[in-house]
Formats: structure tokens, C-alpha cells, sequence
């Protein structure tokens, strides 16, 4: 076991895949001499070569394009969206082209790609770089879409993504490239936690609260606080947002009888919506009061000086956990 | 590898559209009434018998294109794109492949998918909403049609730096040939194709079937040079070639192709043609162009001119023509009969191939759908 | 042999829904190849031709040039004969004999002038007739003057078959099977939102209510129910009058208004159940009723024996056990009395397991719930199933799996205080025992006129399945049985 930052482990787990499999590619803006505008890359085109951790041009289209193209011919690429606000221009190939070749293909083609973008805010920054857009790909059938919130998952996730056979998009949550845990980066995957299932973070009896990427580590924070004031909450890590791994949701809230879901982005029209009108159908019975949303507001995101208004944090999700028992 | 590039063409100005007047330069092997000229940078050693199946290949080609138009016409499929007057672009091109070269369509290349052995029922099942596209593309290194505009520029550019990471460069290496129209030169993605492609210095021939119009726009509107000159801009040859004759575009095709196969990096070609006819069955020509245009481009007819050299040579006699004729009906009829015998796809291949992996969702959704469709008294679809 | 083919009108992929005939390239008696060209339809100002699907000889135009079709709509009819499939050598696309490329391509149509006046723009249109066009035309000419001028927008779709209308009535659906319950999870308790709320309001704590809706769960009136504090009727006293329903004034629904001249009280839950049922069975077993009026005192002595002994200190014993079991011997003396029509497959189902039901009222209306595998218990087991079912139903907590199953049915109509009734047969039940009060009255015993305890028995069944003599002999064993109660141990 080491410990590690979650950057660092992403790292480790790219170095990994490039070692057990020939066919696995980097590629993206910046990812080879540099080693990433976070690092991520670092030293992997020194020890793979050009070929293999390739530094494209500036043309994202491009990047997600000829990456179609490699794994076309055989090839497993793994690309780099610098930051998620850039990865619109790309928006057409992974919806139109990397979601859909296999069915349109009735399953002749497979297109083994993986996207990782860095998403999410609060690290200060001037626009386009604290997007959260995971809704728009998790409404895109053909896609599989994750989000790693701590290390040891960032490890394992990113190798599974590589070795699975259907394109993955990758979301990593960059204000937490920095926070570190113990990876075992020594074991195989094989006890690894499939990439569909979601992770019981903490285990509690009142309110199921659910939440993935940069939320994860807010959300486990306001299980301390809450157990302070003698509120018992069950936080569920997603991981997988598509497919979403609907039994462990429904286990938890159909014992606990309460729902909360936190993200990042918008709540208007954001996975917490899908989730909800899922849990309010599955669970009709059980639950104690409406599933509640914590997220963004339906605005675009505001310059950083007011981050910290727009994005959900410790009271926030606790404040929801609250408004479940006025029911 | 030598362009000739007139520097006149170069400085021509805004690209006339409608082939008013025909460009200065551009690489002729065979007039349109059926003369065989030569160029120096393309010798082309063909034997008659070449000559011939060529004939046959256009001739075959554009009845097929006739007949699905007519059974667009009779209801039988939703849409047709048509590639009336590009027949010589296409088949010149296509044979000029080798059969471990890769080809990216569009949605138009009827004929090149005719030379690379896929049977053309298999094109219909798009145009009549049974598939997305009905063949294996590794069975013919024929990919299936992109009908987002230029996305495949991108794919074949991908394509080609798995060859080079293959080791696959060389004297008998493999190469692939991208085709697009000149509307998708405006397209971001198709500039990024050509960036990748010249710094990766990448085994692949963009084939530009320049056929005047995209839809209702003339060249006009999407470039002001020459499109092959482009490709001078991205640090690679182009190449202009008159579209409507075969034996041009063949060998050009083949000289480009060897060339990228060689690792010599990517080359623009520009076939300069005319669609003859609408750009799909829906669309309406009169709306926007004057009948003189096509009356202008008939007397340039790609099928009819390799018909002139065979009569005039020759090379061919009543015999062989008649038996075209006669073959060319039963193709016709055989696609014809093709599809009207397709069956609709059953409502379960619905959710099939979206992942490659089981999907819980999926299945669930699929599972209830077929029990509410067996809900319902009489089988009304 | 030939056979006579009708041309419907496509959507030539402009979302079309109609298109003008505007002109007719043959006539009947016309010769006609495949892929012909034989009349030109206006689709949203162009003209498009149509080529034909069959080859033969033309029978009939069935629309008129200057009328308008409905796409779908038949526009001619060509008898197709029996050749061969090649088309014939008419006109055909190919390289034609000649030099030209004229007939290659179709002629454009004659512009009216030539200085950039789009087609459409109100100038009429020399006709085309005449021509040996080969195929298809395949852009349309400028519309007549009329069409043109009129601003007509068809809605192309560009890409397509083009726009379908949707339908506009239901398709009819099988009727629905019994859908399994869903799993829900945490069964305890089932209740919706509303009824939650209205629990809440009401003070009423739901984890000490059964339900009695879907799948067990809890519903509006089993909250209200159980805020009116009410204890439902049992059917088992048969010597006690019927407690009168407590009025106990827990529930706090709406506050009293003027009386009116009417009330009305809506059809819901067990009421509209039974309802249902009952209407269900009546409308389609020919219902007969037949009575006995018997002796019972020895059951009511006997009953009043087997209160004493051990095995029945803790159980209710009543002369309905008796009756049960009497019941339960005819049955297996008679099988065809405790089966049921299956109308669907044709089939009279002859049950070999007894699940008995008892008709109980209730305050929410009439509910039967059934004691299963009835057959097989001891007596004793008997009387604790039916002491058990009284108590189930009088708390109201019948699952909806004690409600189903039944195959022959006991209703006491003695504790209302009258003699027989002709009960409706439970659905899916061929018969159903009425069970009348027990009075004194006078009898003919052992030849002499006395004082004895008398009951009417009425047996009703499904004439379909049971004839009379079926049923009189059941009703005759039940009868007998309950005048002796020994023969029950004989006829077992």
C-alpha cells in the first residue's frame, strides 16, 4: 500500500495499463513532454515513447476522431479532454460517432476508447474550466460513463475503463487530483469493485445520500457532522453514473426511507432528476419524503469569487438532509 | 512527388462553380468524346480488356443508382442519394485500391463500394430504414456510410496512424482513402483531418469528389481557392483530376495511394465532377440551378465518353453491348427484387449492440416492452 | 395467369399526405414496364414523376388527372401476366444505340424564360407529353401557374419517408392477467404518501394495520377505518346477536353539515370488490338454491360437549365447526360440488383440496376469506382456523392471499336473524352453503310432536356444473350429518 494523491494514482494506473496491454494509447493536448497540465501524464511518454503517449495538435474534434479511427484498427486509445468546458468541440464524435458505431454497426465494430476529462469546480478558475457535463452523456445511449472519488478507486476505475470494450467516459474530479489515501498498487484487479456498482462510503440508517466525484468527500464530511447532532447518514460513492447501479440505491432507501443526491452541476435536468423520478418509482412505498436535489443552480457557473455560493457544499447537503424530515 | 499546379489555377480566383469555364488544369487521360490523351506524371499502362470491365463497372453502377432512385420513387425506400454523373470518380478510385487498403465513405459511394465486392442490396438496408448500415466493414475494408458531414475524415486519419503503429508502411504496406464532398471542406473536422494527417505524416488519399454543390450551395460558397490548392496550406500535395474520366482518376488514385503506402504522407485529390442528379430524392436542382448548367456537364458524360474510345477503337462490338444491356437488367431487377423482399427488423435487435457489455437497464427496458407489445389483441404492426 | 396489381400513391419522401394528379402517361390497354414512367403527381411545387412497379398491361386509372389522392390511395391498377421477370426492352437507361447522352439523363423541363426567374414563380408550364423519358425524372419542373401562386407549404422533411399521422383511437389490449406483486422490499408497510399523511393527521399509527389494497398495502379507508375505531361483524356467533357497530367518535373527517335529502357514499375498495364479484358471478352461473330445514339439536348438544373437553378449552367452538365439517364430508363424497367452470378452456375444474371460505360482514362491506387445505385438518385444527379467521377479519387485517383461492363457501346468514337465504356463489365456486338461525320450534321427533332446535340449510349452485340431484344429495349429507353428528365419523 502507498499513499497516494489521487493525480498520482491515476498515473499509476495509466502506467499500468500501457504495461500489461501494447495496443493501449495516450493521447491528447500536452499529455507527453509536459505530462499533462495536471500531471496525470507525467513521465509515461518518456518511459512508452511518442508513439504510444502521443501530444496532438489543439483540435479536440481530432483528438476523439482519429482516437475512433486507432481503435477502428485495433488499437484501445485513452484520451485526454484538458478540461471539461473543452470538450464541446469533441461533443459531436463522442455523440454522434464514438456512442453509436456499435450499434450502427450491429455489433461489427467496437470502439474500446476511453475520454477522461477533469471536471467540476472550486479550484478558482476563469470560465469553461469547473463544467460538470456528465448529464449530457449519461442521456447518450452507448456510453458508459464513470466518476472516481478517491484514489484507490481512481486507480482501479481508470484500468477498468481501458479494459472494458465499450467507450467510457471518464470524469476525474480536479479539485481532488491533490487529496490522498492508501492504493494498493501492488494486487491485481481482481478483487476490484466492478466499474457498474456503487460504494457504500459510510454506512447510516436515516438518509441515503448519494453523490459521486468531487461531492464524495463533501458529502462523507457532512456524515461527521451529522452524526455530531445524532443523524445517522448512508453516503453512496455512484462511481458508475451510466449504467447506474440501481440495486445498491434501492437497498439503502428502501431501508433508510429518505433520499438526498448531490452534484456539482445544475439540478435542473441533472442526473440527480433521472435518480429521483427512478428512486420515487422503485421505492413509492418506502419513502418518508420527496428524493431531494442538492447541485448547482440553473445558471451558468459564476466567477470564482462566487464559486463557493454556487457549488453545494458541507451545509448545504446537510440543510437538504434536514428539509427530508419536514415530510 | 511533383504537382502540377498551374500557377494561373492558383491565382483564378473565387472557384466558378458549374464547370463555367473548366478549370485550366486539371489531369485528363481520356477526353469527353472518347480520345485517349496522355500526361507525363501519369503513364497508364491498361489493356483493353481493363477497358472494358471498367465500362462494365459504370454502366452496371448507374443502373443500380436508377433503380433504387425508382423504387425511392415507388415508395420502397425512404431516401436516396444519388451519384448520377460522379460513376467515373468513384470507380476509378475504387479500383485503384488494393484489397488490404481501407476506404471511408460518405453516404454517396455507391460505386466504390461496388468495386470493394459488397453486394449492392446490402447499401439499401440504410436508405430503407431496416439498418444503419448492413455490412461488416472488415468483410470488404469498406466502412459503413457517415452521414455526419466529414466525420470520417477523422476516422480514416485514426485509421492510418494504427497502420504506421503497425509497422504496416512500406512498398507493400497498407494505406486508406478517405472520401468526402467539396461542401465537407468547409467542415472543422475535415481541417483537422488534414492537420493530423500532415504532422503524423499519415498513410491515407483524401478523395474529394468536387461535385459542384452541396445540396443547394455552389462551390462558391465554401472556398475561394481551388479545394486542392488547400491541401498546399496544410503542408501536403493536391491534385486536381477531371472527375468524369476514369482512367484518370484511377491512375492518379493509384500514384497517391502507392505514394502514402510508400510513407510518403497524405495527398489531397480533388476529382473535379458535376451531380447530375438531386442531392437525395428529396431535394429539388430546379430551385436553385439553371438546366444550360446540366445540358453543359451531359456533353461530359463520364460513362458515355469510355463508350465513344470502346466504339471508336474498336474495342468492343454490338455483342459486348447488348450483353451489358442484358446484364445490366438483371441487375436491376435483382436489386429491385432484393428490396422488396426485405424484411422489417424485428423490434428486439432494437436493444441489441448498445454496449458490449450486459446492460441491467437495457434489459429491463426491453423485456417490459416486448410484454406490453404482446399486450395487445391482434399483431396490428 | 395473370393477376391484377394496384399502385398506391407513395410519400415520395416530402412528407407527403396527398398529391395532385397532374398527368397520365398511358391509358388503359397500355403496355407498361417495370420502372415506366407513368404520370407525373405535383408534390409542393414540383412536379415528380412516378415510374411503375409492375409490368403488364394497364386496367385502369382509378384517379383522375386534376384530382387530388390521399397517399395510400390506389391510383392504378395493372394486370401483371405471367412473364418473365427481366423487363422487357423498353425503355431503358442504359447507354442507348446512339451517340448521344441525350437520353441518359432526362431532359430538363423548357424554362419560360431564362433570366433567373426560379421555377415556381407563377409562369406556366409547357407540357411535357410526348416524351420517351427513360426513367424517372429526377427534379421536379416548375409548377403549373395555379399551384405556384398558391403559398401551399407541404412540409418537407428532406430525409425521410416523411411525417406519418399518428393514430388516433387505442388499440385493444388482451385483458390484463393477474399481475404478480412486485417485490417491494420492506413489506411491513405498504403505504402511499397521501395515506401517510392522512394517518399522521388522523393519529393513527400504521404499523397496527393490515392493508386491504394492492399487495397488502394500507389504504385511505383502512385509515379511516381505523380512526372510527369500528370492529367489523364476524359471521361465527350464531347464537349472539350482532354487536352493534361502536359509533366511537375518533374520526375527525369533515364536520357535520346540514342534513341532506341524500347521501351518497362512494363504491370503493371491499364494497366495490364484492360488488364486482357478486355481479360477476351472478351474470354467468345459472344460480339455483334448494333448502332443507333440519333438526340440529344434536349438533348444538355436541357442540356444546366439545366445549368441555381439554382440546377445545382455548378454542371457540360453535356449531359452524360442525357444519364446516359436515361440509367438507359431503365434498368428498360428492367432488363435483367443490369445483369450478373454466370457461376459457372449456374445462370443469374438480378440486381435490378444500379451501373453505366464510362469508364475514364487515364494516367495510362483505368479505369472504377462505381457511386453506381445510380438508386435511383435524377438527380441532378446524375450530382454531376458524377462531382464527373470525379474529383476522374482525381486526380488518385480511391479506388479500386470504381473500383468494376459495373453492366452496359457508355463509351464516342466521346471525341476521332469518331462516335461509339464497346466497350468490362465491366466483369460481360451483356451490354455497347457507347456514340459518337455530330456533326452537316445534318437530316431529320420534313420532311424537316436540320442542326441538331447527335450522334451514339452503345449498346454491352453479346449475352448469351441479344437476339437482348432485346438489340435493349434498345438501341431504350435510343435513343428515348435522341431525346426527355421528355419521361424520361413519362417512369417514
Amino acid at each position: 500500500m502507498t499513499r497516494l494523491a489521487l493525480s498520482k494514482a491515476l498515473n499509476e494506473g495509466l502506467r499500468k495499463a500501457l504495461e500489461n496491454d501494447p495496443k493501449v494509447l495516450i493521447m491528447g493536448e500536452d499529455v507527453g513532454k509536459l505530462g499533462g497540465v495536471f500531471r496525470v501524464t507525467d513521465g509515461l511518454q518518456k518511459d512508452f515513447g511518442e508513439a504510444r503517449v502521443v501530444d496532438t495538435p489543439l483540435a479536440e474534434s481530432g483528438i476523439i476522431g482519429t482516437a475512433i479511427g486507432l481503435a477502428l484498427r485495433g488499437y484501445r486509445p485513452v484520451c485526454e479532454i484538458q478540461f471539461d468546458g473543452f470538450v464541446f468541440p469533441a461533443f459531436d464524435q463522442i455523440t454522434t460517432q464514438l456512442a453509436k458505431m456499435r450499434f450502427r454497426s450491429r455489433g461489427n465494430l467496437s470502439l474500446p476508447v476511453v475520454v477522461r476529462i477533469p471536471c467540476g469546480g472550486g479550484i478558482g478558475a476563469v470560465e469553461h474550466h469547473s463544467e460538470s457535463p456528465e448529464a449530457l452523456f449519461t442521456h447518450t445511449a452507448g456510453l458508459r460513463v464513470v466518476a472516481c472519488g478517491d484514489p484507490a478507486d481512481a486507480y482501479e476505475m481508470i484500468q477498468l475503463s481501458i479494459s472494458c470494450d465499450d467507450p467510457v467516459i471518464f470524469f476525474e474530479p480536479k479539485r481532488r487530483y491533490w487529496d490522498r489515501a492508501e492504493v494498493d498498487t501492488a494486487g491485481g484487479l481482481a478483487t476490484a469493485l466492478p466499474l457498474s456498482k456503487a460504494k457504500t462510503v459510510a454506512s447510516g440508517t436515516d438518509v441515503t445520500v448519494l453523490c459521486y466525484g468531487p461531492m464524495v468527500r463533501t458529502c462523507v464530511a457532512a456524515a461527521v457532522a451529522a452524526g455530531k447532532e445524532g443523524r445517522s447518514l448512508e453516503v453512496i460513492d455512484l462511481r458508475s453514473l451510466s449504467p447506474l447501479d440501481t440495486g445498491t440505491i434501492f437497498e439503502s432507501v428502501r431501508r433508510t426511507g429518505r433520499c438526498v443526491v448531490a452534484h456539482e452541476a445544475p439540478v435542473t435536468g441533472g442526473l440527480g432528476a433521472e435518480i429521483a423520478a427512478r428512486v420515487t418509482e422503485e421505492c413509492f412505498y418506502q419513502i418518508e419524503a420527496p428524493v431531494l436535489r442538492v447541485g448547482g443552480f440553473s445558471t451558468p457557473y459564476p466567477p470564482s469569487r462566487l464559486e463557493e455560493h454556487y457549488l453545494p457544499d458541507l451545509d448545504r447537503v446537510l440543510d437538504a438532509v434536514d428539509r427530508t424530515f419536514n415530510y | 512527388m511533383a504537382v502540377k499546379v498551374a500557377g494561373r489555377a492558383a491565382s483564378a480566383g473565387p472557384a466558378r462553380h458549374g464547370g463555367q469555364p473548366e478549370p485550366a488544369e486539371f489531369i485528363q487521360l481520356l477526353t469527353p468524346e472518347g480520345e485517349r490523351v496522355d500526361h507525363p506524371d501519369y503513364p497508364l499502362d491498361i489493356s483493353a480488356d481493363e477497358i472494358r470491365a471498367l465500362y462494365r463497372d459504370l454502366v452496371l453502377i448507374r443502373r443500380i443508382d436508377f433503380e433504387a432512385i425508382a423504387l425511392q420513387r415507388q415508395g420502397e425506400l425512404g431516401i436516396w442519394a444519388s451519384l448520377l454523373g460522379q460513376e467515373a470518380a468513384q470507380v476509378g478510385s475504387g479500383r485503384a485500391l488494393l484489397p488490404t487498403d481501407m476506404a471511408f465513405p460518405t453516404y454517396r459511394e455507391h460505386g466504390v463500394a461496388w468495386c470493394r465486392g459488397l453486394d449492392p442490396t446490402k447499401l439499401l438496408e440504410l436508405f430503407r430504414g431496416v439498418s444503419h448500415g448492413g455490412w461488416d466493414p472488415k468483410a470488404h475494408n469498406f466502412h459503413l456510410y457517415t452521414i455526419v458531414i466529414g466525420s470520417q475524415t477523422l476516422h480514416a486519419t485514426g485509421y492510418a496512424m494504427g497502420i504506421q503503429r503497425d509497422g504496416a508502411v512500406g512498398e507493400d504496406g497498407e494505406a486508406v482513402i478517405a472520401y468526402f464532398g467539396d461542401g465537407a471542406t468547409s467542415q472543422g473536422d475535415v481541417n483537422e483531418a488534414f492537420i493530423w494527417a500532415s504532422v503524423a505524416n499519415a498513410p491515407i488519399v483524401f478523395f474529394c469528389q468536387n461535385n459542384q454543390w452541396a445540396i443547394s450551395e455552389p462551390l462558391e460558397r465554401q472556398s475561394r481557392v481551388p479545394l486542392y490548392l488547400r491541401a498546399h496550406g496544410f503542408g501536403f500535395p493536391g491534385v486536381r483530376v477531371d472527375g468524369n474520366d476514369v482512367l484518370a482518376c484511377l491512375a492518379v488514385t493509384r500514384k497517391a495511394m502507392q505514394a502514402a503506402r510508400e510513407g510518403q504522407g497524405p495527398t489531397l485529390i480533388e476529382a473535379f465532377t458535376y451531380r447530375m442528379g438531386a442531392h437525395t430524392t428529396t431535394d429539388d436542382p430546379t430551385r436553385y440551378r439553371l438546366a444550360a448548367e446540366l445540358e453543359t456537364w451531359k456533353l461530359k458524360d463520364p460513362v458515355e465518353r469510355v463508350k465513344a474510345y470502346l466504339v471508336r477503337t474498336n474495342s468492343a462490338d454490338e455483342k459486348f453491348f447488348a450483353a451489358l444491356d442484358a446484364e445490366a437488367a438483371q441487375v436491376g431487377a435483382r436489386i429491385r427484387k432484393s428490396c422488396l423482399e426485405m424484411p422489417d427488423p424485428d423490434p428486439r435487435t432494437m436493444f441489441e449492440n448498445v454496449y458490449a457489455e450486459p446492460n441491467a437497464l437495457l434489459e429491463s427496458e426491453r423485456d417490459q416492452y416486448l410484454s406490453y407489445l404482446d399486450s395487445f389483441e391482434e399483431d396490428a404492426r | 395467369m395473370s393477376e391484377l396489381r394496384q399502385f398506391k400513391l407513395p410519400d415520395v419522401g416530402e412528407g407527403l399526405t396527398e398529391a395532385d394528379i397532374v398527368k397520365w402517361h398511358v391509358q388503359p390497354g397500355d403496355k407498361v414496364t417495370i420502372n415506366q414512367v407513368i404520370v407525373e403527381i405535383e408534390t409542393a411545387k414540383a412536379v415528380v414523376e412516378l415510374p411503375c412497379p409492375y409490368e403488364g398491361v394497364v386496367a385502369a386509372l382509378l384517379v383522375p388527372e386534376g384530382t387530388t389522392a390521399d397517399v395510400g390511395t390506389a391510383i392504378i391498377s395493372v394486370e401483371v401476366g405471367a412473364q418473365a421477370s427481366v423487363p422487357q426492352a423498353g425503355p431503358q437507361p442504359l447507354a442507348p444505340r446512339g451517340s448521344t447522352s441525350a437520353d441518359l439523363v432526362p431532359p430538363p423541363p423548357a424554362e419560360a424564360g431564362e433570366s433567373g426567374s426560379g421555377p415556381g414563380e407563377g409562369q406556366p408550364e409547357p407540357g411535357e407529353g410526348g416524351q420517351d423519358t427513360a426513367g424517372p425524372r429526377l427534379h421536379g419542373s416548375p409548377a403549373r401557374g395555379q399551384a405556384a401562386e398558391e403559398d401551399q407549404e407541404r412540409q418537407s422533411v428532406l430525409v425521410g419517408y416523411g411525417v406519418k399521422p399518428g393514430s388516433t383511437t387505442r388499440r385493444p389490449r388482451k385483458p390484463a392477467a393477474p399481475a404478480a406483486p412486485a417485490d417491494l422490499g420492506r413489506t411491513d408497510l405498504l403505504a402511499k404518501p397521501p395515506v401517510r399523511k392522512l394517518a399522521k393527521d388522523l393519529g393513527i399509527d400504521l404499523t397496527r394495520l393490515s392493508g386491504t389494497g394492492p399487495s397488502g398495502s394500507i389504504t385511505r379507508d383502512d385509515v379511516q377505518s381505523a380512526a372510527r375505531g369500528e370492529v367489523p361483524a364476524s359471521g361465527l356467533r350464531a347464537t349472539e346477536p350482532v354487536p352493534p357497530a361502536r359509533d366511537t367518535v375518533l374520526a375527525q373527517v369533515a364536520p357535520v353539515a346540514a342534513v341532506a335529502r341524500e347521501e351518497r357514499i362512494p363504491i370503493r375498495g371491499v364494497r366495490k370488490h364484492t360488488a364486482d364479484a357478486m355481479v360477476g358471478s351472478a351474470f354467468s352461473a345459472p344460480h339455483v338454491t334448494e333448502f332443507l330445514q333440519i333438526d340440529i339439536s344434536e349438533t348444538m348438544a355436541a357442540t356444546a360437549r366439545l366445549r368441555t373437553l381439554p382440546e377445545f378449552r382455548d378454542v371457540r367452538v360453535s356449531p359452524l365447526l360442525l357444519v364446516a365439517r359436515a361440509l367438507i364430508v359431503a365434498i368428498a363424497r360428492h367432488p363435483v360440488i367443490n369445483s369450478s367452470w373454466d370457461e376459457k378452456a372449456q374445462e370443469i375444474v374438480v378440486k381435490h383440496y378444500v379451501n373453505l371460505g366464510i362469508a364475514a360482514a364487515t364494516e367495510r362491506g362483505l368479505i369472504v376469506p377462505n381457511i386453506r387445505d381445510a380438508h386435511s385438518l383435524s377438527f380441532a385444527g378446524l375450530a382454531r382456523a376458524l377462531a382464527e379467521l373470525a379474529g383476522t377479519a374482525r381486526a380488518g387485517r385480511c391479506t388479500p392471499a386470504d381473500l383468494r383461492g376459495g373453492t366452496i363457501t359457508i355463509t351464516n346468514v342466521g346471525i341476521f336473524g332469518v331462516d335461509a337465504g339464497t346466497p350468490i356463489l362465491s366466483p369460481g365456486e360451483a356451490a354455497i352453503l347457507a347456514f340459518g338461525r337455530v330456533k326452537d320450534a316445534p318437530w316431529v321427533h320420534q313420532g311424537q310432536l316436540a320442542v326441538r332446535k331447527v335450522t334451514t340449510l339452503g345449498l346454491s349452485f352453479d346449475h352448469r356444473i351441479v344437476d339437482g340431484d348432485l346438489g340435493s344429495a349434498v345438501l341431504r349429507d350435510v343435513g343428515a350429518m348435522l341431525e346426527d353428528p355421528l355419521r361424520m365419523l361413519a362417512w369417514t
